[in-house]
């Protein structure tokens, strides 16, 4: 029989939400501290860009391609970026082989759009040839391991390989895109740290592991820039969340971002 | 007694040659008797076993396991046993023979996330292993912390004749019980429980470290903590 989701033993989820009373949680945490992060950069010397990235026991690998693409048609000068992410079925007793999950699907879309609305990369100058030709960035992502929070360890990857990724540098030609040998960074402008806070009955966690995930009523993922710019979001789960909650949400994503950004940029420079 | 000789193999290794009787994880070829697994082997008079170092929880009857309820269905609990295998517990071995769904409610006696010490009662290749709680201490756990260990490493937690599990047991003041799946909850006071699971990781960590009785006693330190 195929186990479907994580069920919490009755036992533990007592004693999670008795600690949480007294703002402690399970694993020793401060309710707004993240797990250990840890960012390897060039992991992958075929890539053009790579980065591994270990929350707690989530493991991400996210590689970069950079090749040329036609644009599309309603940003004919723009280049394109591509975020998607992938669960292999190793990673988790409840991952599964076969067309990506829901929660993949979900995960692919949150990462990208973090990257995306924050104008992480400078698209414009991506551009080539308008209409014809520009470069294309492809990001993808495979999760190894799953220990919950795969949102922020998946962005933590794409932004770190990203930071670090070099393209050829393109000159037309004849009309034409040509590649030459010189190696330069992808225009990197900013970096958006994304940052999950679960709700576990009244209280907001920052970075639920596995047992928290599956033990919380809902969930949202801000992602912030370098400014403090809350540039997306994501709620998930059924439950609600309260107008002060949120604001709650948003001011610890801005200070927890903030520490984050510090460990990527350290890792990525 | 006879001497026991142990040796790490890994799979393609000849344990022994000539006429022994072999348990699981070692394959006869000709006169030869092949490891199949990573592990230790232990040569013995006429007779050679192969304990893993990794591996799953595989079921056996009359085995003590302890599970965690995933799911209720009509006729009984569906229960994770750590195992490949998910175990079940039929609702007649819980309410007795005149069981019915229509009339008796599953969820009313043991819900989703439970806890439940039970017992291998049949395990067969072509069926998932049935699980019972008749018997004094087996059904509901109401407290604890939970502890995983892979479960070949049991027999090393519970020592032998149950000397490492007593010593951890008596040195923190805490309950512990021990499931042949490599489930253990721990129950006792905080600063037991802690202790204990530093223990017993210790022992999951240097389980073929010789003497790892006194590493263990020296770990948990002198006198008896907690107790209250």
């Amino acid at each position: 029989m195929m186990k479907k989701n994580h069920v919490v033993e009755s036992i533990t989820k007592e004693r999670m939400v008795q600690l949480l009373a007294s703002g402690k949680r399970l694993d020793g945490r401060a309710l707004d501290q993240p797990r250990n992060l840890n960012i390897e950069t060039g992991v992958i010397p075929k890539a053009n860009g790579s980065a591994r990235v270990t929350l707690g026991n989530t493991l991400v690998l996210a590689g970069v391609k950079i090749a040329t693409g036609i644009p599309f048609p309603d940003t004919p000068d723009k280049g394109i970026l591509m975020v998607n992410a992938e669960i292999l079925p190793m990673s988790s007793p409840y991952a599964e082989a076969g067309p990506p999950s829901e929660d993949a699907i979900e995960l692919a879309r949150v990462t990208d759009r973090g990257i995306r609305e924050s104008e992480m990369v400078d698209m414009t100058k991506l551009g080539l040839i308008p209409g014809k030709s520009v470069i294309a960035v492809f990001v993808d992502c495979n999760i190894m391991n799953v220990d919950g929070n795969l949102f922020d360890a998946t962005s933590y990857a794409v932004v770190s390989a990203l930071r670090t990724a070099k393209m050829n540098r393109y000159v037309v030609k004849d009309d034409k895109a040509v590649a030459t040998d010189e190696l330069i960074p992808v225009p990197v402008e900013r970096t958006p740290v994304s940052v999950t806070i679960a709700r576990i009955g009244d209280k907001l966690v920052v970075d639920p592991n596995s047992e928290e995930e599956a033990s919380m009523d809902m969930r949202i993922t801000i992602t912030t820039d370098d400014y403090g710019n809350i540039c997306a979001s994501q709620k998930g789960e059924a439950s609600t969340i309260s107008p002060e909650q949120v604001l709650q949400a948003a001011d610890t994503s801005i200070s927890v971002g903030k520490a984050i950004r510090a460990k990527i940029l350290e890792a990525t420079s | 007694m006879p001497m026991i000789q142990r040796k790490q193999v890994i799979p393609g290794d000849v344990v022994a040659k000539g006429n022994y009787r072999y348990g699981s994880y070692i394959e006869k070829r000709g006169e030869e008797y092949v490891a199949l697994r990573v592990g230790l082997a232990e040569v013995g008079r006429d007779e050679i076993k192969l304990n893993p170092f990794t591996g799953p929880y595989l079921p056996r009857t009359d085995d003590e396991v302890i599970g965690k309820v995933i799911d209720i269905n009509g006729f009984g609990w569906v229960i994770d046993i750590n195992s490949c295998f998910d175990g079940f517990l039929p609702a007649s071995f819980v309410f007795g023979r005149d069981f019915s769904p229509a009339t008796h409610d599953l969820s009313s006696k043991f819900r989703v996330g439970d806890i439940l010490g039970t017992r291998i009662e049949s395990y067969e290749r072509s069926r998932d292993p049935q699980l019972s709680i008749r018997g004094e201490g087996y059904g509901k756990i109401s407290s604890g912390e939970i502890v995983k260990i892979s479960p070949t490493k049991v027999p090393r937690v519970i020592g032998r004749r149950g000397t490492m599990i007593n010593l951890i047991s008596e040195k923190t003041g805490c309950d512990i019980r021990v499931g042949q799946n490599g489930v253990i909850v721990v129950d006792g006071s905080p600063d037991g429980i802690v202790k204990a699971i530093k223990a017993i990781r210790l022992v999951e960590e240097e389980t073929h470290a010789p003497d790892l009785m006194s590493k263990v006693e020296a770990a948990l330190g002198g006198g008896v903590v907690g107790g209250n």
